[in-house]
């Protein structure tokens, strides 16, 4: 038994729920049969994964659904031993290069060069070519991006790479230039309450649209989210109640009760006792940036007006330290005592302005 | 997406279903069609190249027998550079000579100094003769040509000046950058300059609807307007972009709308939302149209550019246009260096509202 | 014991070149010398004799037979103490130390006992003098030097022996049962001598320092059947060696009953005492050749050594060098002028002032020549920056106002009062990076804060401190001046500056956060591969959400992964964090810990992250069933 969000990913660029007018150019795109590389990128739980993998199956048929997970060592020129993991077809090889940290570089151009130099197995597929699957992109050294756009044109004969990215703002001009990008949006609250409601009706259960509405809203259009809140609320509670409670991730409750803290009281020992529980959330691998994230959300909804401005314009601020850093805490920690400054000081103003 | 999905027509998506379906066999047939249009449509004499009237006539003047003198050409991306050279050594040599006469190297080509050193000397080392195979006569001399000469490290700018003097008498240089800042001092009083501007949008348009009628697309008059319009004068970036519209709508119209979504760029009406917003909004109102266009997937770069257009040709007064666009510059800045997209521009945009309510 | 005499030998052969190569200095004051009254032509013998004295030195067990006395040798050797009245040691531990051995000897079952402490302190005197005194032979192990060539061993051989360490290791052994065991040969008619005898060891094998265990192997096996005391001498060093707990855990002190007696630098008075001993017996030598210091100077070396009377003696004699003098009389000069420009100024101000100009000319005293650094130990230091000493704004009364600049109106929130302690010279004397220095301001500050702006200011600095260190390649270069704005920031932020009185300091947790945040991410991929997620969906969706799901579909590592990493219970949460403290006199222990992090971190950046998979999980290797199991697994959903 597999998950719903595994269980009914659409395989093929036809069965796909939501943007279907893409989904018809990426046919059209296959049947040019000339191809070229791809950069496919929109938020995490828009489908990208799902497109791609339909994309292929258009190209080579049921052939790119036997995969196979293969532990690769790629040897740099340093003599070092990079070991990384692959997902590969007989068709197309996946590889998350950031997996290789700095080695990405080394990692991209050998996969690349010998998928591209390995012959095609079968030659009754029509494709001259093999598909390389790069996964978060944008995490890329700049260093390993220059390298990929020479990679790119070297090996045109052979291979074709599919990049995947969260956005390409961090994509270098030269490789966006040389790829036909694919925008994949998250799908509309109203596409997510579809989507819930067709899988539901293939497990063969009711869902209340009231309560799909609400989870899609709380999924914040994230369909994976929107899928895993769904079956967590089946585990939950089944029969479905329109006002069942949607479970919420432990984090982001842990994260909602941190924020509370940090308004309810603003002391040194209060940020103490947060940057425990910042500690806590960090060994529960949540990223720094989702953390950050998270907090700003929450702490914006407990503060109004001109606050929000100056908080947005922290957040920003301290976010970006955090990815220049070393140590997260301190960029989260500062970002927490500015907080607590701030609203301290506007609440006595508020209070100054009532006694006068 | 959703941009498409109203944009263009909905009743096709049936009947563009079921014929895809239905030609998936034929795909095999138009193997043959592999060359980008880039290359295809790459002027093939000096007289094609669009545009750049002064090196067209140096050129041409030397094609009638006159000297070259080592060039450097600089120019913003897709005005023709490389192009013009490439045609202009095509005439010189003609199709046979050509390959022997003209190295030509770019930057994801190993370009070190080593490479400077060996590769470029010992091909500028053969001395050649004056006249064609076919008895017509050319220059006699070969030409170099470093594409993205921008790129090379400062040692290995240094190594050629050297191997550019020495060699004068067989050998000329074509050195081609965007940045002519960062060619060494030392090359650049070498060679003669030659800035290539950037494509006016009527020489661009007349460009493109002729590889629209080679190519027999169905096209619509905005698209091409629209083509031009993102591709800010680079040609090559506009024939790309044209292609791949091409290839996304097969038979059918190439709309504004598809073009502007393969250019990646945000819809001008989200644009104007979006300020409409900050001009007028809540600060709440604000985050969640923030919060649509990341979900979008609209890349912030992208809607920073943009933005700032739109701000700098905006009715704002000088001194709030100063302090959004210093803004600007440090968020550019932190997103170049992966900061998060949303928190950027909640921070952008909250100070245009902020600016433009004083 | 071969060995030794071959480094016998070597050092015999050193000796050699000294002797000739100062010997036209012996001409005028070898006359003064007990043992040698002939001057020039005694070069031969004098040669002869040395090397019979160093050979004796090491074969004969040490005796007390360092009676010659030659001019060359180090004044540390020629005035080492020869009763426990000159040790410059405390009378109650050299008493600990008698007893101990007095009660050692008498029974017939050996003891072991531990000496720690400063380097210079005294604690090798103390054995050698006592030991004498109570008429013990002492056997000192010294660490052989390997004698095979070696090209006699094959390359596989290196890889199978490890090097030397497993024959130094039994050799050690072999020497610590057979000095037991065997009594050592009369020679030369020593009658005096009894047969009490008592092993040394100072000199540890270097594999110990890797394998505690093998010593502790080797100490249980020399209880069982010893005989004679058998001493230990481990020195303390401030950067963050702690080898002394390394090698002999609390554990293995108890199990085997070692006794540990902890030596204190010495102290200035009995310093002082000492040197002017030294000096003046020097003096009486009525050799012209050697300048004896005044006292200003002896009192200079007393502060500068720190404790270490060693290093003091030396430097004694290196400043009694007539020579050195004026050098040393330029050092002084450029010390002195900044004292009495200080004191030119001290007389119109209160007492406090002239003592904090005394303050500070100790402080310059201190890096006197020939001085030893004084190191602060950590807490000293954190403390001297989270208590934030500032002067008092009553000091300036008598000043002239005018010539302190006074920050205009609206800047006034910034003035603070002039600092007492630099800030700099406290994170040097440290002897931490300064990377680590702030980690442990950071987990320390917030107590010593009471205002939320103050910290507000604080955390800021300390962001800007993170953010200078940041790349790598100017990681070097710049972590001066982080270290530098961490503390300064923390200093200035701190407007308050109530007195805070004692407050327990904590080692950073953020390392140990830092690595499980990673460990668990690695594993959290490696164990969800077969989802083919983005680390960051996986950990915040996926992971989650399965802890809220029961799926049957996972296996046991996963199932605790799950639990562990994806849940949140509201359990008390203090309980994985739980800070360590930082004790009183502990020196910056994490450096080890923290080097291999650097080091890590270097890797990562010049791109080579290497780290394995934690051994906390399940390793690839042995998980190639599970990796058929999620291809199935697999296949099974691309079938559907």
């Amino acid at each position: 038994m597999s998950l719903w969000v595994d269980k009914y990913r659409p395989t093929s660029l036809g069965k796909l729920d939501f943007h279907k007018e893409q989904a018809t150019q990426l046919k059209n795109l296959v049947q040019c049969g000339d191809f070229p590389h791809l950069l496919v990128y929109g938020p995490s739980g828009a489908g990208k994964k799902t497109r791609i993998m339909g994309l292929l199956r258009e190209l080579y048929g049921v052939g790119v659904e036997k995969l196979r997970i293969e532990h690769q060592t790629i040897v740099a020129p340093s003599k070092k031993k990079i070991e990384i993991n692959t997902i590969a077809s007989n068709y197309h090889l996946e590889v998350n290069p950031s997996d290789a940290g700095n080695q990405d570089r080394v990692v991209i151009q050998e996969l690349i060069k010998t998928v591209a130099q390995s012959q095609q197995i079968q030659s009754s597929t029509q494709r001259e070519f093999k598909v390389v699957l790069l996964t978060e992109v944008d995490r890329l050294t700049k260093d390993a991006q220059h390298a990929l756009r020479r990679t790119m044109e070297k090996y045109m004969a052979t291979c074709r790479l599919i990049l995947c990215s969260n956005s390409t703002s961090r994509v270098i001009g030269p490789i966006r230039s040389r790829c036909l990008a694919i925008r994949v949006p998250l799908p509309s609250t109203e596409e997510v309450c579809s989507v819930l409601t067709s899988v539901c009706k293939k497990e063969g259960l009711l869902l209340p649209p009231e309560l799909a509405k609400r989870i899609s809203e709380k999924s914040g259009r994230n369909l994976r989210k929107a899928l895993l809140m769904c079956e967590a609320c089946r585990v939950h509670q089944y029969p479905f109640s329109v006002d069942q409670e949607v479970p919420e991730t432990d984090w982001e409750v842990y994260l909602r009760e941190t924020a509370n803290a940090v308004v309810s009281q603003q002391s040194p020992q209060r940020l103490l006792e947060v940057r425990a529980r910042l500690y806590e959330l960090l060994t529960h691998c949540i990223p720094p940036e989702i953390i950050m994230k998270g907090l700003v959300r929450e702490l914006l909804n407990n503060c109004d007006g001109q606050l929000k401005t100056e908080v947005s314009h922290m957040a920003a601020h301290y976010e970006h330290r955090l990815q220049l850093g070393n140590k997260a805490i301190y960029h989260l920690e500062a970002f927490t005592a500015k907080f607590m400054a701030m609203y301290k000081k506007f609440m006595e103003d508020g209070l100054d302005d009532m006694m006068f | 997406m959703q941009a498409f999905l109203k944009g263009s027509a909905v009743q096709s998506v049936r009947a563009q279903k079921d014929k895809t379906s239905s030609s998936s066999s034929a795909g095999a047939e138009r193997k043959t069609r592999a060359v980008p249009w880039v290359e295809k449509y790459r002027p093939k004499c000096v007289d094609e190249v669009a545009f750049q009237e002064e090196v067209v006539a140096v050129l041409k003047k030397s094609l009638d027998g006159a000297d070259l003198p080592n060039l450097l050409f600089y120019g913003p991306p897709g005005t023709g550079k490389t192009s013009t050279i490439l045609a202009a050594a095509r005439e010189l040599y003609g199709p046979q000579l050509f390959r022997q006469r003209v190295l030509e190297l770019n930057a994801s080509d190993e370009r070190g100094i080593q490479v400077v050193r060996e590769k470029v000397k010992n091909f500028a080392q053969l001395t050649v003769a004056g006249s064609r195979p076919d008895g017509k006569p050319c220059p006699p001399f070969k030409i170099i040509i470093l594409d993205e000469a921008d790129s090379m490290t400062a040692p290995a700018q240094a190594a050629l000046r050297r191997t550019m003097e020495k060699e004068s008498r067989t050998t000329r240089f074509c050195l081609i950058c965007n940045y002519i800042s960062r060619i060494i001092e030392p090359l650049t009083s070498r060679c003669s300059k030659f800035r290539f501007k950037p494509l006016a949008n009527q020489i661009q348009e007349e460009r493109l609807l002729s590889i629209c009628e080679k190519e027999e697309l169905k096209y619509s008059r905005e698209s091409i307007s629209a083509l031009v319009q993102v591709s800010e004068g680079d040609l090559r970036k506009a024939i790309t972009l044209l292609q791949s519209a091409a290839r996304l709508s097969m038979d059918r119209e190439i709309t504004e709308t598809s073009v502007i979504e393969i250019a990646g760029v945000v819809p001008p009406k989200t644009i104007d939302k979006l300020l409409q917003v900050c001009f007028r909004g809540t600060f709440e109102k604000l985050e969640v149209v923030i919060r649509e266009l990341v979900d979008d997937g609209y890349a912030a770069t992208q809607i920073l550019t943009q933005l700032h257009d739109a701000i700098v040709e905006g009715h704002l007064s000088d001194k709030q246009k100063s302090a959004i666009t210093e803004k600007m510059a440090v968020v550019g800045k932190c997103l170049l260096d992966g900061a998060d997209e949303y928190l950027q521009l909640l921070s952008l945009c909250s100070l245009i509202m902020h600016q433009s309510n004083n | 014991m071969n060995k030794l005499s071959v480094r016998g030998k070597a050092a015999a052969s050193r000796a050699n070149d000294w002797v000739n190569s100062s010997f036209s200095d012996l001409v005028g004051e070898s006359c003064s010398l007990p043992g040698q009254t002939k001057g020039l032509f005694q070069k031969p013998e004098l040669k002869k004799a040395r090397k019979r004295k160093v050979e004796d030195y090491h074969i004969s067990s040490l005796l007390n037979e360092v009676v010659q006395r030659d001019l060359d040798e180090p004044w540390v050797d020629r005035y080492s103490p020869s009763s426990q009245d000159e040790l410059a040691v405390h009378k109650k531990k050299i008493e600990e130390v008698e007893n101990w051995m007095n009660t050692h000897s008498c029974s017939s079952k050996g003891g072991v006992l531990l000496l720690t402490g400063p380097s210079g302190c005294g604690k090798t005197a103390t054995v050698r003098v006592l030991s004498e005194e109570l008429g013990f032979r002492i056997q000192e192990w010294v660490n052989p030097t390997n004698t095979e060539p070696f090209s006699m061993r094959s390359q596989e051989e290196w890889k199978t022996n490890s090097m030397f360490s497993r024959p130094q290791q039994a050799q050690f052994q072999d020497f610590l049962l057979r000095a037991n065991k065997y009594s050592c040969l009369r020679m030369r008619g020593e009658d005096g001598v009894t047969d009490k005898k008592l092993i040394l060891v100072e000199d540890m094998p270097n594999q110990f320092y890797r394998q505690s265990s093998s010593l502790h192997d080797n100490l249980r096996l020399f209880m069982r059947t010893s005989r004679c005391p058998l001493v230990f001498i481990v020195s303390d060093s401030l950067s963050g060696d702690r080898s002394s707990r390394l090698l002999f855990p609390k554990e293995i002190q108890e199990e085997l009953d070692i006794t540990c007696i902890s030596f204190n630098p010495v102290a200035p008075t009995t310093m002082m005492k000492v040197l002017t001993r030294i000096s003046t017996q020097e003096a009486g030598k009525s050799c012209t050749k050697t300048v004896i210091p005044d006292k200003k100077v002896l009192e200079m070396l007393c502060s500068g050594s720190s404790g270490d009377i060693r290093s003091a003696i030396n430097s004694l004699q290196f400043s009694s060098l007539p020579d050195t003098q004026s050098l040393e009389n330029d050092l002084w000069r450029m010390q002195k002028d900044k004292p009495l420009v200080s004191k030119g100024k001290a007389f119109s101000k209160t007492n406090q002032r002239k003592k904090k100009s005394k303050n500070k000319k100790d402080e310059e005293e201190e890096q006197a020549i020939g001085g030893k650094d004084a190191s602060l130990f950590l807490f000293r230091a954190l403390g001297k920056i989270l208590h934030c000493k500032r002067g008092n704004p009553d000091d300036f009364e008598g000043d002239d106002v005018s010539t302190v600049p006074v920050l205009s109106t609206h800047l006034s929130h910034h003035h603070r009062e002039t600092l007492l302690v630099n800030p700099e010279l406290v994170v040097e004397r440290s002897h931490m990076s300064g990377e680590f220095f702030n980690l442990y301001l950071h987990q320390n500050y917030l107590d010593f804060f009471s205002e939320v702006e103050d910290v507000d200011r604080a955390s800021e600095y300390l962001s800007d401190a993170d953010l200078f260190t940041s790349n790598w390649t100017h990681r070097s270069i710049m972590e001066d001046y982080s270290s530098s704005v961490a503390t300064r920031g923390l200093l200035h932020s701190n407007s308050q500056q109530v007195s805070v009185g004692f407050r327990p300091l904590h080692k950073p947790n953020w390392l140990l956060i830092n690595k499980k945040h990673r460990e668990n991410c690695l594993s959290a991929q490696s164990l969800f591969r077969n989802f083919c997620l983005t680390p960051v969906s996986l950990q915040t969706e996926l992971l989650p959400y399965l802890a809220k799901l029961t799926n049957p579909m996972r296996n046991q590592a996963q199932i605790t992964f799950i639990q562990d990493v994806g849940q949140m219970r509201e359990r008390n949460y203090y309980s994985r964090t739980k800070l360590e403290a930082l004790t009183d006199k502990e020196p910056g222990q994490l450096e080890n810990e923290g080097e291999e992090e650097d080091k890590m971190v270097k890797e990562e950046d010049q791109g080579g992250s290497e780290e394995g998979l934690p051994a906390s999980q399940p390793q690839p290797t042995t998980s190639q069933a599970l990796l058929e199991e999620e291809e199935l697994n697999i296949e099974e959903y691309d079938s559907d």
